[in-house]
């Protein structure tokens, strides 16, 4: 039987963004992202899954994931993990890494990849892993993409994938995705949640969380239960996640626009935001976005700084498949799939 | 919240400013990296350039009356805290006419008329200062602010951890900057510290909000040290901000670096350079001529240029000086 391989990206970096002075944003600590990894990995090892290919994780995560590994002794040591195996790659320590951790992946053939990280992350890894399934855990703070949910659970569900141990369709969902044109260079970038023109002119510290700032958005959902961009469109016009479409938004300041709707902004802030417009955008409309002397700003962050002879289009498009872990366990309930195993057991508990 | 206004509005001349501070910075430090290794300079010397977007990043948003504790790698914000130039320079030479009359060098290189208290010999030395300057703004109900530099390394310092716990019980305007180059001396951050390479961390132990951004983005170092004083004038407290940057050159002038890839600094220059990516921002937003930062190069050059020029025919101080400005007299 061929060895099942997981990939696993769990980023260092999320969660330590400017928020925390401006909006009291949490603070998700790098030594519970190492955890996070030890409690997937007994997922996924329950679920069959022979190997975890890891992104290298500094920062205190692979600490913290070596303690917890190394710390395994009574009950614990009898549950069956996954063999780990940390990428030999060049350590960037920035978006670069993630990219590159993917494309090694996918060479070497995971049925899956587990990513936890916030929107960002996810945007990166979405960009550069096919259709290979993502599983996405939240680590970020202002996340609407990934899930808030226990690494165990989705261990179970994201291995049960990997082995391919269900039958039928229905397990995975293909996301939307946004493809950014910048003067006709169509592989800019990519976002999976909103790409947003604000007139702040630099990157700078990243976040965007300056709301009368922003003139013009394309949201592929708009969930009335996000944090952000997402959900100032869901006060707008809900669109479900699952539908095809997206939306175009035109913002401005409260006081000169017909429609002010009141929103948690970022972790911390609900504020008035603007709406001028709303507009449906179909699966493979492109959007001309509105140039200004500003910043492009992707899935909440700004990206790149624009001046206003730059011309960008922002195509709604297919985006990554992503394991639904509630419908996985369901079916693996009703298929009886985690009724003893389909593996040689371990010693029992 | 309080918040600052972001730097979207700065003016030419502003902008012009704020490159003036970090090429004066990096000129100062090309200048020394020169000279020391011909043996005129007394004591030890360590060069803060790539650092540069750092000290004048925070720096800007400090008043005259606003204080600053620096460390070893000192020079670059003393000159960002608006030190004189050319008395600095004579100071690192150990001439009468130096900032400190010769006395302090290049690692006690201080002028507290100016809200600089200091370089410091002492790893860590500086975070307490800063306690101090908080709590005496704070018996005193005005709305100054004390700002510490520290490295990676002086991170590990039991005073840098008491200091924010200081300010944290005492709720302090007070804000502790990190400049987080990689190495402690010659060791990478990767092997001393201990929870990983996260020194903001250090700031949840003691319930400090803690933020980490590029060290090479002068923008990005504005808006988040904006956004740390503001809150700290405003009666918000203490925080924390990692810069994560890299140094140009070794601990010291002479180290040989031998803990360094081979490339690794030709490599930082070419790709990670704070003026270069300033440079590049200003100019292609069309705010700035790449003329006009060329003119700023020429008068900075010009300017380190006679302040050595000066400390090498500065007299040297007396022995009659020797006793003078060592106590402070209360």
């Amino acid at each position: 039987m061929a060895t099942v391989s997981v990939g696993v990206v769990a980023n260092p970096a999320s969660g330590r963004d400017v928020r925390r002075l401006v909006t009291g944003a949490s603070v998700f600590d790098n030594a519970e992202k190492g955890a996070m990894v030890h409690r997937l990995m007994a997922g996924l090892g329950a679920a069959g899954v022979d190997r975890v290919i890891m992104m290298p994780a500094g920062s205190g995560v692979s600490q913290s994931l070596q303690r917890h590994l190394g710390g395994r002794t009574g009950h614990l040591a009898a549950q069956r993990l996954p063999e780990l195996e940390v990428l030999d790659m060049v350590v960037h320590e920035d978006e670069r890494d993630s990219a590159a951790a993917v494309r090694a992946m996918a060479e070497r053939r995971v049925a899956a990849i587990v990513v936890l990280g916030g929107d960002g992350t996810h945007r990166v890894v979405a960009a550069h892993c096919g259709d290979i399934p993502l599983c996405a855990l939240s680590t970020g703070t202002n996340n609407a993409f990934p899930e808030l949910r226990e690494a165990t659970v989705a261990g179970v569900a994201a291995g049960l994938v990997a082995t391919a141990r269900l039958e039928g369709d229905g397990l995975l969902r293909r996301e939307k995705q946004l493809q950014v044109n910048v003067n006709g260079d169509v592989r800019r970038d990519s976002a999976l949640v909103d790409v947003a023109v604000t007139t702040e002119r630099w990157v700078g510290a990243r976040a965007l969380w300056r709301a009368d700032t922003i003139s013009e958005a394309v949201v592929t959902f708009a969930s009335p239960g996000a944090v952000g961009l997402s959900a100032v469109a869901a006060a707008v016009s809900p669109v479900p996640r699952a539908a095809r479409h997206g939306l175009h938004l035109r913002l401005a300041p409260p006081e000169r626009a017909p429609t002010v709707v009141t929103v948690p902004f970022a972790p911390g802030l609900v504020t008035e935001v603007g709406v001028v417009q709303a507009r449906r955008v179909e699966p493979g409309q492109a959007v001309p976005l509105t140039p200004l002397a500003g910043c492009l700003a992707l899935d909440g962050e700004r990206e790149l700084e624009l001046g206003p002879s730059d011309r960008v289009t922002v195509r709604l498009a297919e985006g990554p498949l992503v394991i639904d872990v509630d419908a996985v366990l369901a079916r693996a309930a009703r298929q009886r799939a985690l009724n003893g195993s389909a593996r040689p057991r371990a010693p029992t508990l | 919240m309080t918040t600052t206004a972001p730097p979207d509005q700065a003016s030419k001349q502003q902008l012009l400013e704020w490159y003036r501070t970090m090429r004066t910075i990096r000129e100062f430090e090309e200048r020394l990296h020169k000279e020391f290794a011909t043996g005129e300079i007394p004591g030890f010397v360590h060069l803060y350039a790539g650092e540069e977007a750092i000290a004048t990043g925070v720096i800007t948003h400090l008043r005259l009356d606003d204080y600053i504790a620096s460390t070893h790698r000192g020079h670059g914000h003393a000159i960002a805290k608006g030190c004189d130039v050319r008395a600095m320079m004579a100071e690192i030479y150990g001439k009468r006419d130096g900032l400190c009359h010769g006395k302090g060098g290049s690692m006690h290189i201080a002028d507290v008329d100016k809200g600089m208290l200091g370089a410091n010999g002492i790893v860590g030395g500086g975070p307490p200062m800063i306690c101090g300057v908080g709590l005496s703004a704070k018996i005193r109900g005005t709305d100054q602010v004390g700002v510490s530099f520290t490295g990676d390394g002086g991170s590990n310092q039991g005073t840098f951890l008491e200091s924010l716990n200081l300010a944290a019980v005492w709720h302090l305007p007070c804000v502790y900057v990190v400049e987080n180059n990689g190495y402690a001396e010659a060791t990478s951050v990767k092997y001393h510290a201990g929870a990983g390479t996260d020194i903001v961390k250090r700031a949840d132990g003691f319930g400090l909000p803690g933020v980490v951004v590029d060290g090479h983005d002068f923008f990005a170092v504005y808006e988040a040290a904006g956004e740390a004083i503001a809150r700290a004038r405003g009666g918000g407290g203490p925080s924390l901000l990692e810069c994560r940057v890299n140094r140009y050159y070794g601990h010291f002038e002479g180290d040989q670096q031998t803990y360094r890839a081979p490339g690794e600094v030709e490599e930082l220059r070419r790709t990670r350079d704070c003026l270069d990516l300033f440079a590049r921002q200003v100019t292609s937003a069309g705010l700035v001529d790449a003329e006009e930062l060329r003119r700023v190069d020429e008068e900075v050059a010009r300017l380190i240029d006679d302040a050595v020029a000066d400390a090498k025919a500065a007299p040297e101080p007396d022995p009659s000086d020797l006793l003078t400005d060592v106590y402070v007299k209360y």
